[in-house]
């Protein structure tokens, strides 16, 4: 009885493996794929089944009818997500630890209702923000610049930011920032000497969602640029024209996730080194 | 309700345990009989906790049987040894009144309404909350709180026993001393074995009817707080039960007679090895002091008097020789740097080899 | 010295109300109540962690009321083992040397001095996490030790190590704490023994007031209030009802306590206080056993009388089932009575 409950949760787990890995190995034999393969009906083993071709990789780095030059949107993804993400950490985690150590009150509005309207940024449709974003942008003359979309972008990610640092500083014991301000440290002094060392973990988890939602979103990317700046999400979808180069388009995928796949190796390598766990007893 | 039986158990949590240093429990037969107090007493890590989980389920031993009531519950899933367990945090459900937290295992076991009020009724009337049913179980105290934790154990009928994890430490120590004595009536009234798991001796010693002393891993010595009081097996149930510890003072073989410095004591034994380490055992509590005249046991001289209210702790060094503390009530009398005499009941000196107890009653 | 002046707190659970006292350098102060009669809030006010309503602090006459917790040079440990994660046990230790500027190789020289004074030197490179709790706290104590700090405060530091380990540290303290004849030394504990045993001066705080004061021995034997009565000994002091007539002491029910002597005190109801070793075996007085429970050598056995419940405590193991009827007498000398508005009323007042 035992084992057949084993044998079908082992079942189960692969079923779900299957489905979650099933797209991006389907992008990436599309992505060695031509027209005729493609069209030849659900093939997945090169050479056997269809002839692999270097079509769709060869299309990412013209100029012309066949492709765009990924170049070009993958350094303005870059330095958005990253710019943005770095910004937002930095102030995030800082509000985060105003939030979570001193009592704020003005009027009615006290600490949790501050939190309560960082997080709200997250909850309203992103489409209810287009429109101030766009007015406000073109006012500034910032619309279609890599410096307005880490203005908005900032605005995205910061919630994240002080969403998990909050979280993390208040599983802080609050008396390691007394012990450290009674051996003598200010405030100030004791949020970097002391409590900042002891959140890298919280640091790397905030700074991985950042990373994440700025560089995958769309919306704002495809609402604020025109021509000048594009960045990866919407660069792909401007290759789908009259005939779909799924060729081009599954290799323009997997070059977008790969940073992400990147990350997330280094992270979790980080992790098991337990070089993050058991930092705070 | 059952007898317990911890028959030849043995743990490591290593898979491929060879040496002795692999088990964090070392191979002990204990039979805990049906309706009496005991204590699993020992300093962190001594292997306690690792018991208490092989009993409640949570750890299943890799050697060796667990027996209640002769019935091997080895491999039985915690849900099916109806244990019940109390933690040092009180467990409560913050939601709810006293009477829904008391009838809540009864409710996750479709018990009927009438048969749910019956039972807490009843053990509401054993841990004297009655008064308190209504209540919202957070307003409660601490340990009101712990009482709850435990009512939710008793409003089962089935219970094997009761395992209680240090429930006392986050408890006042006045209010310990009532919560230990509303423990003790339960047991009393309800004749439900209770196992109490702790690092405190004074704990231990009043609660349970019989103590397991325990370290490293292993049992050092099991008896009744007296046994263990008057007759420790070896040095470390004498340091690790009482308060100053039992003093040890080392002895000389000379051709198996035993001597101790400065105290005139001797005693002559047959059969010791001369390579070995003699040590004579003393508690504080029989150690007298008396006119120098009438000193039977040396003299010393008084180092330090701590008053710890109705008792006094006096540390005491012979010249040129080991301290030696002392606990009485006239500690009054007594003036710091002062030279007494001693005396000792001969028949409360115990003679150690090797840290293993050889000799009562001499 | 350090005063306190009418200090008050407006803290939600566990307020101060007026509290002075004057503590002096050299001594070890011992604050002993129930958990939440504001122990801990005493030692954040004189920290600064918490912010006076009312009152001012002062240390050697200069008032110290709003100066800022990193400028005040206290040290503290507290209950919980606090050590910072990522540093190691010995940078843990230079670290409060760094912050007064001290240079860092002679900070290194105090901290590996002070870290064989409380037996860690082998453990210097750890980081804190790969430390048994009881070498935490040492860890803890270290560095509020290293710091020569004017007023070094202990907030139940014992309170979460095993028993013997408790112990161990009781008699090593006072030891440590000689190193520094510069500083006030104060400590709480909820333990009656443990204040006894380490206080040069003991004082007793029930709902965030100073319920009494002074030597450790005198309080015990003569506590002023039913507050204190109540925290100071171990086993505790039974209380019963009674009342005074004519210079007798006699129970709810009519028992006769004590014949005479009391003729200081007016006819009236009272609170009488046995402590546990002023009942003793044999007697005119009957009661129940309830409850037998051996301690080492001692036997705690709780007792019903017809006018009350009480505890004695005797020498030896004795052992009586529950429910058995024996005789016990009662020590008048070490009887406390208190009015009901709880003060100490047995001796006769100059």
């Amino acid at each position: 009885m035992f084992r057949f409950y084993k044998i079908l949760k082992h079942l189960c787990l692969l079923l779900w493996s299957a489905f979650v890995v099933f797209p991006f190995l389907w992008s990436l034999s599309t992505s060695f794929k031509d027209a005729n393969a493609i069209t030849g009906g659900a093939t997945y083993i090169p050479w056997l089944e269809y002839a692999p071709s270097m079509q769709g990789w060869a299309s990412l780095f013209t100029d012309n009818e066949q492709g765009i030059n990924i170049a070009g949107p993958f350094v303005d993804s870059a330095l958005v997500t990253i710019l943005a993400s770095l910004v937002s950490l930095i102030l995030g985690t800082l509000a985060a630890y105003g939030l979570s150590r001193f009592e704020y009150r003005m009027g009615f509005i006290k600490n949790s209702d501050i939190t309560f309207f960082f997080i709200s940024q997250r909850i309203m449709p992103p489409i209810v923000l287009a429109i101030p974003f766009f007015l406000m942008l073109k006012q500034l003359d910032l619309l279609d610049t890599v410096a307005g979309l880490v203005l908005v972008y900032t605005a995205l990610l910061m919630p994240i930011a002080v969403w998990v640092m909050i979280d993390f500083f208040n599983g802080i014991p609050k008396e390691l920032d007394e012990m450290a301000m009674i051996d003598g440290c200010s405030p100030i002094e004791a949020f970097f000497r002391v409590v900042l060392p002891n959140s890298i973990p919280g640091l790397v988890v905030a700074g991985m969602f950042c990373v994440i939602f700025g560089w995958n979103d769309f919306f704002f990317a495809f609402t604020l640029t025109f021509t000048q700046t594009q960045l990866l999400p919407v660069a792909i979808v401007s290759l789908n024209s009259s005939v779909t180069p799924w060729w081009s388009l599954s290799a323009f995928a997997l070059i977008s996730i790969a940073p992400l796949v990147v990350i997330a190796f280094i992270v979790e390598k980080f992790m098991s080194k337990g070089s993050l766990s058991g930092a705070i007893r | 309700m059952a007898e317990i039986r911890l028959k030849n158990l043995a743990h490591s949590y290593n898979p491929a345990h060879q040496t002795e240093q692999d088990y964090a429990l070392k191979p002990l037969d204990l039979t805990w009989e049906d309706g009496k107090t005991y204590a699993l007493l020992g300093p962190s890590g001594c292997g306690k906790t690792t018991m208490l989980n092989i009993i409640s389920g949570l750890v299943k031993p890799s050697e060796g049987q667990l027996l209640f009531d002769g019935q091997d519950v080895t491999s039985a899933p915690t849900s099916k040894r109806n244990i019940a367990q109390v933690f040092q945090f009180p467990v409560i459900y913050n939601t709810m009144s006293v009477a829904q937290n008391l009838a809540f295992p009864l409710v996750c076991r479709k018990y009927s309404d009438k048969d749910i009020k019956f039972q807490v009724d009843k053990v509401a009337d054993l841990l004297d909350l009655t008064e308190y049913l209504p209540m919202a179980a957070k307003k409660l105290t601490a340990d009101q709180k712990q009482l709850i934790s435990l009512g939710r154990g008793l409003v089962r009928e089935d219970v094997n026993a009761i395992l209680l994890d240090e429930p006392l430490t986050v408890i006042d120590p006045q209010m310990k001393f009532e919560l230990r004595r509303k423990l003790r009536e339960i047991n009393k009234r309800s004749g439900i074995t209770m196992v109490l798991v702790t690092h405190d001796q004074n704990e231990a010693m009043t609660f349970a009817d019989e103590v397991v002393v325990m370290q490293d891993g292993r049992v050092m010595q099991s008896g009744t707080p007296e046994i263990l009081f008057e007759q420790p097996q070896n040095t470390f149930v004498g340091y690790f039960i009482g308060s100053p510890p039992m003093n040890f003072l080392p002895l000389k073989n000379d051709n198996g007679i035993l001597t101790c410095d400065h105290t005139g004591f001797s005693q002559k034994m047959d059969k010791l090895p001369s390579k070995d380490q003699y040590s004579l055992g003393i508690r504080p509590e029989y150690l007298k002091i008396t006119e120098q005249q009438n000193a039977s046991f040396g003299i010393a001289k008084i180092i330090q008097i701590d008053d710890i209210g109705i008792d006094g702790i006096i540390t005491l060094s012979f010249e040129d020789g080991p301290h030696i503390k002392l606990k009485t009530r006239d500690h009054k009398s007594l003036h710091l740097n002062g030279i007494v005499g001693l005396s000792m009941p001969p028949n409360k000196s115990l003679i150690y080899q090797n840290n293993n107890l050889i000799s009562s009653n001499i | 010295m350090l005063s306190l002046k009418n200090i008050s707190i407006e803290h939600p659970k566990t307020p101060l109300f007026n509290i002075s006292y004057n503590f002096e350098a050299g001594k070890f102060y011992c604050i002993l109540g129930r958990t939440g009669a504001g122990k801990t809030e005493i030692l954040r006010a004189l920290m600064g962690l918490e912010q006076l309503s009312n009152g001012e602090i002062t240390l050697d006459d200069e008032n110290i009321s709003n100066r800022v917790i990193w400028k005040r040079n206290m040290a503290l440990v507290y209950q919980q083992f606090i050590n910072y994660p990522h540093l190691n046990v010995l940078d843990n230790v230079i670290f409060p040397l760094l912050r007064q500027k001290i240079k860092k190789s002679v900070a290194r020289q105090k901290a590996i001095s002070m870290l064989e004074l409380v037996g860690l030197s082998e453990l210097a490179d750890r980081k804190p996490s790969q430390l048994s709790g009881g070498q935490q706290q040492r860890v803890a104590l270290a560095r509020a030790l290293v710091k020569d700090a004017r007023i070094l405060m202990m907030d139940e530091p014992l309170v979460n190590l095993d028993y013997k380990l408790r112990e161990q540290l009781r008699e090593e303290f006072p030891k440590l704490i000689h190193q520094s004849p510069d500083s006030v030394i104060l400590y709480t504990t909820t333990e009656p023994k443990e204040a006894m045993q380490l206080a040069d001066e003991l004082l007793i705080i029930d709902n965030g007031q100073i319920a009494g004061h002074g030597k450790p021995h005198d309080l015990f034997e003569n506590p002023p209030n039913l507050a204190v009565a109540k925290v100071i000994s171990d086993p505790p002091i039974s209380f019963v009802k009674g009342h005074i007539e004519n210079g007798k002491l006699i129970g709810s029910d009519g028992t006769i306590l004590q014949q005479s002597g009391l003729q200081h005190i007016a006819n009236g109801e009272v609170q009488v206080g046995l402590r546990p070793d002023a009942l003793s075996l044999g007697g005119e007085l009957t009661s129940r056993v309830v409850l037998t429970e051996i301690n080492g050598s001692e036997t705690i056995v709780h007792l019903n009388f017809s006018f009350g419940q009480a505890v004695m405590l005797l020498d030896g193991i004795h052992m009586f089932e529950a429910d058995q009827k024996i005789n016990v007498s009662l020590d008048t000398n070490t009887i406390m009575l208190f009015s009901l508005d709880g003060q100490n009323i047995t001796k006769e007042s100059n």
